[in-house]
């Protein structure tokens, strides 16, 4: 037990399973969402397929004595040649569905921590599994729901069902494990706001004086105390939306993140902090960390701060929609009878069982039960 | 070997004649005779007395010389004077030396440790004059040297042995109290026995009903309360029986506390140090958010808030991964975390 024991901040963050799980360079992740969209996209045009088959399997069955049955398997069947979603087309589908959940999370009142974690949800559940397998717009109601679990923020199962707009609880619940196999089992989203508190503190502690300057920066930024306060403002809006709706959180840290946002908010005065916490800018680990939080910085930049979507983003988004309405996998449209099913298969199964089982019981009792015991056994 | 009660007469004519008056047992059967552990030697009572009693006085035995005193003379235990000696030296090494078994590291240690005391002993017993002399200076060194352990040890010995004392002290009246018991309910089942016949009898005389089923009747009664009296008397020996186990468990416990392992302070992160590198985190910083709904308000405090953890965390998170540049981490890990990503969307199914 002596100093070779000495954990650092990073090593603490290299701990947690969204270091060790959930962080990707910007090339794996794309790599990882192709192959996803290319598996989705063939199992997309199998399923169909084989619903086709059964389709004309039946109808030549039943011929056209019942006519009604047709016209719906014909409503739910795309015609003609499927036409998958794209990777890119897959993305901005995502941004659009993340700004749902946002949305749906201010409509219920819920704090900025559960609605970021919902999104964060969201996002790392549609790396590995696609829009057209499984619909975003379940997904993110259960999402939003597990968030207000591990963000400790109680809801109310049936009360949250009877908040959203036709749902109800066994549609929230039927993609509960589904989504915790996406997320691989780690529910732990560790997010920028309280790291951009312990900044903030510590910066308008430097202006007061508190701290004192040490002086490898150089003199302090004139009016600091007024500057943190505006950064601080600018740099939360920053978190709350384009840091979600951005891959920032699979290539950054949340105290990377944060200096970003800050960054952005105020260049001049970041840079002077960095230096201040660095050893002065020369350092070569000031300049490395200047380096990612610019490409952080530019991450950041590409969404714009707002709740609601820009028209045009969300005009595309709708025609998005439309096409993903023609490629659903078929077979995954609805969770809660296939979750159903599932369970009615086995508690059939149990119940054959415990019949079988309780037959037997009655037989080796009834012979248990005669004057010279159970008949012998021919070989 | 017990202390005689009564002095009477031995086989021995010498034995019974004072070495210094002649006075002898056969004519004065209450004569008692005394030594002085000084030098051990023998004389009756009535000398002690005489000589004595005007105070410290030499020994009247020829080319003896030892100053002696009066009360240190007393009835010797052992007929032969040489085990007597032998004894009190014992003892006295004895208290010096009064290392435990426990105390060494090896059986080994223990031994040599023994052998030494018994060399010692030897020495003073068995000696000339001269290793006399030096065997004496030894124990005093040692004495000398080691005072505190010495009473530490005695300190210890006696705990022990009190507690054994009080041990047998508690069998001894737990066992009483059994037996008591016992004889109670002995006494009580005789009669409730008989007071059942008795009733029994009764019925005979008095009623109508066929005497057999009434006979049958009481030896069922009397069966049925010798046996339940039975299970109740098992369940307080057995109480009995824990109580003395218990009390043994104490001791060996107590033993274990003589000699106390230090215990070190419970480090519940073992031995990591979590000092933070990148910041020091001061006992108080200025933030609108917390003066807003925290400080200052009982609601918030009671539970346990702590603004000082707040702080510790807050501070924490700002500057943990700072250094974490995913870019280059992850590239070198040769993403094992990918591969197995997309081996989860293969397999998936979850329906």
């Amino acid at each position: 037990m002596n100093s070779s024991n000495v954990i650092t901040e990073d090593d603490r963050y290299r701990s947690s399973t969204q270091f060790r799980l959930w962080s990707f360079t910007p090339a794996s992740l794309l790599a990882l969402r192709s192959t996803t969209n290319q598996l989705a996209a063939d199992r997309v045009r199998e399923a169909v397929r084989r619903a086709r088959a059964r389709e004309a399997q039946s109808s030549a069955d039943a011929s056209d004595a019942d006519p009604e049955s047709k016209s719906r398997a014909t409503s739910t069947l795309p015609e003609g040649e499927l036409d998958c979603l794209t990777v890119e087309e897959e993305l901005k589908l995502i941004v659009f569905y993340c700004r749902q959940t946002l949305q749906l999370g201010k409509h219920l009142n819920l704090p900025t921590d559960v609605n970021a974690t919902a999104v964060q949800y969201m996002k790392r559940f549609y790396t590995t599994n696609s829009l057209m397998t499984y619909d975003p717009a379940t997904i993110l109601r259960t999402a939003l729901f597990f968030a207000t679990k591990t963000e400790n923020h109680y809801y109310r199962l049936s009360k949250f069902a009877e908040a959203i707009d036709k749902t109800k609880p066994e549609d929230v619940l039927a993609s509960e494990y589904l989504l915790t196999q996406g997320l691989r089992f780690t529910f732990d989203v560790r997010h920028p706001y309280r790291a951009l508190e312990g900044a903030v503190m510590e910066l308008c502690a430097i202006a007061e004086g508190a701290i004192p300057n040490n002086g490898v920066a150089g003199e302090m930024p004139r009016n600091m105390d007024y500057r943190c306060k505006v950064a601080h403002g600018t740099a939360k809006e920053f978190l709350k939306t384009s840091a979600l709706l951005t891959d920032v959180y699979f290539h950054f840290s949340p105290s990377q993140i944060m200096l970003a946002s800050l960054l952005i908010a105020d260049e001049e005065l970041i840079r002077w902090y960095i230096a201040f916490k660095l050893g002065g800018l020369q350092n070569a680990m000031a300049q490395k960390v200047l380096g990612t939080l610019a490409d952080c910085a530019q991450m950041l930049r590409t969404v714009e701060p707002q709740m609601q979507s820009p028209a045009e983003e969300s005009k595309e988004a709708r025609t998005l929609a439309k096409k993903l309405r023609k490629c659903r996998n078929p077979e995954k449209i609805d969770l809660v009878a296939l979750q159903q099913t599932k369970r009615g298969g086995d508690n059939a199964n149990d119940e054959k069982i415990l019949k079988k089982r309780k037959l037997e019981r009655e037989k080796v009792a009834q012979e248990a039960g005669d004057l010279f015991g159970p008949g012998l056994k021919k070989p | 070997m017990s202390r005689p009660s009564k002095p009477s007469l031995t086989d021995n004519p010498l034995d019974d004649i004072c070495p210094v008056c002649k006075s002898n047992r056969y004519l004065n059967p209450s004569l008692q005779f005394l030594i002085n552990p000084e030098c051990y030697h023998k004389m009756c009572s009535t000398c002690v007395d005489r000589i004595f009693t005007s105070g410290p006085t030499c020994c009247p035995v020829p080319r003896c010389g030892k100053t002696l005193r009066k009360r240190g003379f007393h009835q010797a235990f052992f007929g032969d004077l040489k085990i007597e000696e032998e004894c009190d030296i014992r003892k006295r090494v004895g208290d010096v030396f009064n290392r435990r078994q426990e105390d060494f590291e090896t059986l080994r240690h223990w031994n040599d440790y023994l052998q030494d005391v018994e060399d010692l002993v030897f020495d003073l017993v068995k000696g000339s004059a001269k290793t006399k002399r030096r065997a004496e200076e030894t124990l005093e060194e040692y004495r000398v040297k080691n005072l505190a352990v010495i009473e530490e040890n005695k300190k210890a010995g006696q705990e022990a042995a009190s507690l054994e004392r009080q041990r047998e002290k508690a069998e001894r009246e737990a066992a009483k109290q059994r037996r008591l018991a016992m004889a109670r309910e002995e006494e009580e089942e005789k009669m409730d026995v008989e007071k059942m016949k008795r009733s029994a009898l009764d019925r005979l005389a008095n009623s109508n009903e066929d005497a057999n089923a009434i006979a049958r009747q009481a030896q069922k009664g009397i069966l049925k309360k010798t046996s339940a009296r039975r299970t109740l008397t098992d369940a307080p020996t057995n109480e009995s029986t824990t109580s003395v186990r218990d009390s043994g468990l104490s001791i060996r416990g107590l033993k274990k506390k003589v000699a106390p392992v230090v215990e070190k302070e419970y480090d519940p992160f073992g031995g990591i140090d979590l000092t933070p590198t990148r910041y020091i985190l001061q006992d108080h910083y200025e933030n609108d958010y917390l003066a807003g709904f925290v400080k200052g308000q009982p609601t918030a405090m009671t539970g346990g808030y702590s603004l000082h953890e707040y702080y510790g965390r807050s501070m924490l998170e700002a500057f943990s991964g700072l250094g974490v540049f995913i870019e280059d981490e992850i590239a070198s890990r040769n993403q094992p975390a990918a591969m197995a990503t997309i081996k989860a969307e293969a397999r998936d199914d979850v329906f």
